[in-house]
């Protein structure tokens, strides 16, 4: 049974009930190293159904991973129960009508046949190619989507997603690569792991840095995080109705340095594209940024009905509904750098950051962000890449640091954004390497390495 | 209202019977058995150990914002996790299934995984007698018999209480969760376990002329969970709490911002249990310390040889892990590995004293019999986690803390938490801080913030609180492992004061 067989047997059980039903189906296979062997191997199934029913305006939403009969009639007396409990809310925008949802890629037959045996056997073509001990995962899975609703809803996708995440690492020398995509064609385990291994051997003798403000190159995957937890806040609609976030009261404002644009955009074949989001509503490419000027946000169909627009397809799962509409796919427009290189050419000294770890936003208004550099930090000499650097504590204003942007490079890569919690949902950015003419950094942390 | 918080306390036996009875409509399932059957078939399939974890949970959230119901979610999960050792490698699959059918398919998936893992693999695991016995959270109020229109009236009437003419978000949060997990092995371990969860918290966030700030109670991040009935959601008397919230977020929109420099800091609780999370709970998780949590999580600034004699901290610092603190939400009788929970120390007068194991990280070093085995769900593997992990408390009151101070800060609840890889440098923010002068408390201070290498830090711990400034609070976001899991942990801390601290991050 498909995801959106399931999901019209869920909303039968809800006989009687304005209701929508969502099922998230997962067949997925990790296989994770450490050392160059294989420690963690998970292989999950699982299909989970959500039923949300509405009863004179009030929902209530309730879910379960029991398919037969008594566990579906078991859910929709949990889900009105839950209605019941629910106060009368006049702004409950209702559940979305139907419309026809964009074809989009995804899937791929070679990555949705992947077993066992096939995750371990391309974990360890990324172990054999690497001089140093591997860290990291190859994964792939199978995400099933459907969507049933009793006001005509009828949905469904099927996901594929691949992934190779390659730290390569001894004591006082690490260094990264990852590659994602939705079809098993998009990712080299070995030509990642072999990548990462050339970083590392570049990082031995790491050396510190005085804390200060420093022109810097960030590499995709430094970049692409910064900017994801940036925006969570800065981009969704419910910062902006409730006058909260960043992007409150800067809409249509230049803010950004001109070489910067900005969009969400889940229709992408080069990202992991989707078709519709978690309320039903067709997915929609969103312009955020267009040449530094912040044109809009997204919305869901709550924030819509509340600032008097349309929802853009952005509604989160329901257990990440306190965020509000949140842009999943961002991509970030390209410049005209050939490589990374170039643009610590461009800029001539400052730092060259790999890859990020454990960000915190200090002050959402602001878009403050502090973390960690790691896996590949070094300075930049007469637009060289130079001598390896400890990790870095960085505390920066992202609109600062995207306010001169003195280079970008041509084609943006897909970084893969998910950590494989709760259910499997694929979800990656879009991103350059980017130089910028300010990364303040606030302190020293530990050497480079295992 | 009595204020309702575990106070500092030793282990007591709360070993009870389970009362799990099969839902209404569904068939009677026998977990134990499918456990074995799956462990069998495990074994038939040419693994020479396997472990089978079957768990029913239930989870309830009630949020409310801006006195609207933002959630109102009631989620059941269940499924079978098999885990096996073949030639030394590990394999690990679910199933959703509890059947006959599911516990079999998860068995042979898993050896046919291990079978395929490459890698050198030789694995050892920590001699243990094999577990039996029963465990079951001890509750005063079901919380699942309360009725949900009365969790969003509580909400509600929280939030009401949190408004104030400057505060733009107000929001109010309850959950609760009960799970049935039932664990065999291969050398005969067999238990049954039954945990319930409750937990709430305010938010209110105020924003004026481009500045944003937030209050919560009683914690940040969602609020305060325990391992107990719905007694301890009453005991937090949110709406008693709200007014304060509300006017402490609109004050702070006219505070001056915190100084920046080296200065004597006095934490409170709350944020002093992150900070023992993050800069000893973590860094003295084995599995990091052997970097099998390397690509994700990081690894840690400690090596196996430092146990017994690294200095981590100063003479007043004392950190212990107790599986069996009463409401704690890493509390059990057996972990995921039927590992019996026992209370061992991790520092001791500021030296490096234990490490949280796992039964194979435990026979790596020789040491220990593992213990802090955890996993999220059925569907993932069990990795070391903290259980609960607490600062043991000094002497003295937090007005006594203050006293000691000539000039420094108060800091209290988090707001922004970082640390790099191995655990060394951090920077926390916190929501609110107050000037002390002279030993006595001044002004209100927003956007605080306090950075610093983790034994510098801990060198520098010159006092804490003693037991009645005790407190013990519990958190549901602790991540780790990929495929990522959640881990539910508390952490019980007395305020402590800290010389020569970096405030700020601006120069």
């Amino acid at each position: 049974m498909n995801a959106l067989e399931l999901a019209e047997r869920a909303l039968r059980a809800a006989e009687g009930d304005e209701a929508l039903a969502l099922v998230q189906s997962e067949r997925s296979g990790m296989a994770r190293f450490a050392a160059s062997e294989v420690h963690q191997p998970t292989l999950i199934e699982n299909d989970v159904v959500e039923l949300q029913i509405v009863r004179d305006g009030r929902l209530g939403i309730a879910s379960a991973n029991r398919t037969d009969a008594d566990g579906l009639k078991a859910l929709a007396i949990r889900a009105g129960e839950a209605a019941d409990s629910a106060p009368a809310d006049p702004d409950f925008p209702g559940l979305a009508a139907p419309a026809e949802a964009p074809s989009v890629d995804g899937f791929d037959e070679e990555a949705a046949a992947l077993g066992a045996e096939d995750q371990a056997r391309l974990a360890a073509a990324a172990i054999s190619a690497s001089e140093l001990d591997l860290y990291g995962f190859f994964t792939s899975g199978l995400t099933g989507l459907g969507i049933a609703s009793t006001t005509g809803l009828a949905l469904s996708q099927e996901l594929t997603d691949v992934a190779v995440l390659a730290l390569a690492a001894v004591d006082g020398a690490s260094g990264y690569a990852e590659q994602t995509g939705w079809r098993l064609g998009d990712v080299d385990p070995a030509g990642a792991a072999a990548a990462a291994a050339e970083k590392a051997k570049l990082t031995r003798g790491a050396v510190e840095l005085e804390p200060g403000s420093y022109p810097a190159v960030l590499e995709p995957p430094a970049f692409a995080e910064l900017l994801a937890y940036f925006g969570f806040d800065a981009f969704g609609a419910l910062g902006l109705v409730e006058e909260r976030s960043y992007a409150f009261g800067k809409v249509g404002r230049q803010v950004f340095d001109e070489r910067f644009s900005l969009a969400d955009d889940a229709l992408d074949s080069r990202g992991l594209p989707k078709a519709f989001d978690f309320e039903g509503t067709a997915k929609q490419r969103v312009e955020l940024v267009r040449d530094g000027v912040l044109t809009d946000v997204v919305w869901d169909r709550g924030t819509a009905r509340r600032a008097g627009r349309e929802s853009t397809g952005h509604a989160p799962p329901s257990s990440l509904r306190s965020w509000g509409p949140l842009a999943f796919a961002l991509s970030v427009g390209g410049g005209e750098a050939d490589s990374a290189e170039h643009l610590a050419e461009t800029i001539g000294d400052g730092i060259y950051v790999t890859r990020l770890h454990y960000l915190s936003v200090v002050d959402p208004r602001e878009g403050i962000v502090t973390g960690m550099t790691r896996d590949g930090t070094f300075r930049i000499r007469g637009g060289r890449i130079a001598d390896p650097l400890v990790n870095l504590r960085f505390t920066v204003s992202v609109p600062q640091l995207l306010a001169e942007l003195p280079g970008l490079t041509r084609e943006p890569v897909l970084l893969n954004h998910n950590a494989y919690y709760d259910e499997r949902y694929p979800t990656g950015l879009l991103s350059p390497a980017v130089a910028t003419a300010r990364f303040d950094v606030t302190g020293v942390g530990s050497g480079p390495g295992v | 209202m009595r204020v309702y918080q575990f106070r500092h306390q030793r282990a007591r036996a709360i070993v009870a019977t389970p009362s799990i009875e099969p839902r209404a409509g569904s068939k009677v399932r026998a977990v134990r058995e499918l456990c074995e059957h799956a462990v069998a078939t495990a074994l038939g399939a040419g693994a020479s150990y396997a472990d089978a974890r079957a768990v029913v949970r239930r989870s309830q959230v009630v949020g409310t914002r801006n006195r609207r119901v933002e959630r109102l979610d009631d989620a059941e999960t269940e499924g079978i996790g098999v885990r096996v050792l073949v030639g030394g490698a590990w394999g690990f699959a679910c199933d959703r299934r509890l059947e006959q059918e599911g516990a079999a398919a998860a068995a042979r998936k898993a050896v046919a995984f291990a079978q395929a893992a490459p890698g050198g693999h030789s694995r050892g695991l920590a001699a243990v007698e094999p577990a039996h016995g029963e465990f079951r959270t001890v509750v005063e109020r079901d919380p699942f018999s309360v009725p949900l229109a009365d969790k969003v009236d509580l909400c509600l009437r929280a939030e009401e209480a949190l408004l104030h003419e400057d505060v733009q978000v107000t929001s109010a949060s309850v959950r609760a969760q009960h799970e049935h997990k039932v664990f065999v092995s291969s050398e005969g371990a067999a238990t049954d376990q039954e945990f319930v969860e409750c937990g709430g918290g305010i938010d209110a966030l105020a924003s004026s002329d481009g500045i944003t700030q937030i209050r919560s109670y009683p914690s940040a991040h969602g609020g305060s969970s325990a391992q107990a009935g719905w007694e301890f959601v009453e005991s937090l008397a949110l709406e008693r709490e709200a007014p304060r919230i509300g006017e402490e977020a609109a004050a702070l929109l006219r505070a001056d911002p915190c100084p920046s420099g080296p200065m004597t800091v006095v934490i409170d609780a709350e944020q002093m249990e992150l900070q023992v999370h993050e800069s000893v709970g973590h860094p003295t998780e084995l599995d990091r310390v052997f970097g099998t949590e390397a690509a994700y999580a990081g690894t840690s600034f400690l090596r196996p040889e430092d146990l017994g004699s690294l200095r981590y901290g100063s003479e007043h610092m004392n950190i212990t892990a107790d599986p069996t603190t009463p409401g704690g939400l890493g509390t059990f009788a057996f972990d995921d590995e039927g590992v019996p929970a026992a209370r061992e120390p991790v520092v001791r007068e500021g030296i490096l004293s234990g490490f949280l194991t796992s039964r194979e990280t435990a026979a790596r070093i020789g040491s220990g019999a593992g213990g802090s085995m955890r996993a999220d769900s059925w569907s993932r593997m069990p990795l070391v986690r903290m259980t609960n992990l607490h600062l043991e408390p000094g002497e003295g009151s937090l007005d006594d803390l203050i006293a000691g101070v000539d000039e420094g800060v108060f800091l209290q609840t988090n707001k922004s938490w970082s640390i790099d890889d191995k655990r060394l440098n951090f920077q926390f923010g916190t929501q609110i801080a107050w000037e002390i002068k002279g030993g006595r408390l001044g002004r209100m201070l927003r956007d605080a913030t306090y950075t610093g290498q983790t034994p510098v830090f801990w060198g520098s711990l010159d006092a804490v609180a003693g037991p009645e400034e005790w407190k013990l609070a519990g958190l549901t976001n602790c991540g780790k492992g990929q495929p990522g899991q959640h881990a539910h942990v508390s952490h019980g801390a007395s305020p402590a004061r800290f010389r020569n601290v970096q405030v700020g991050f601006r120069a």
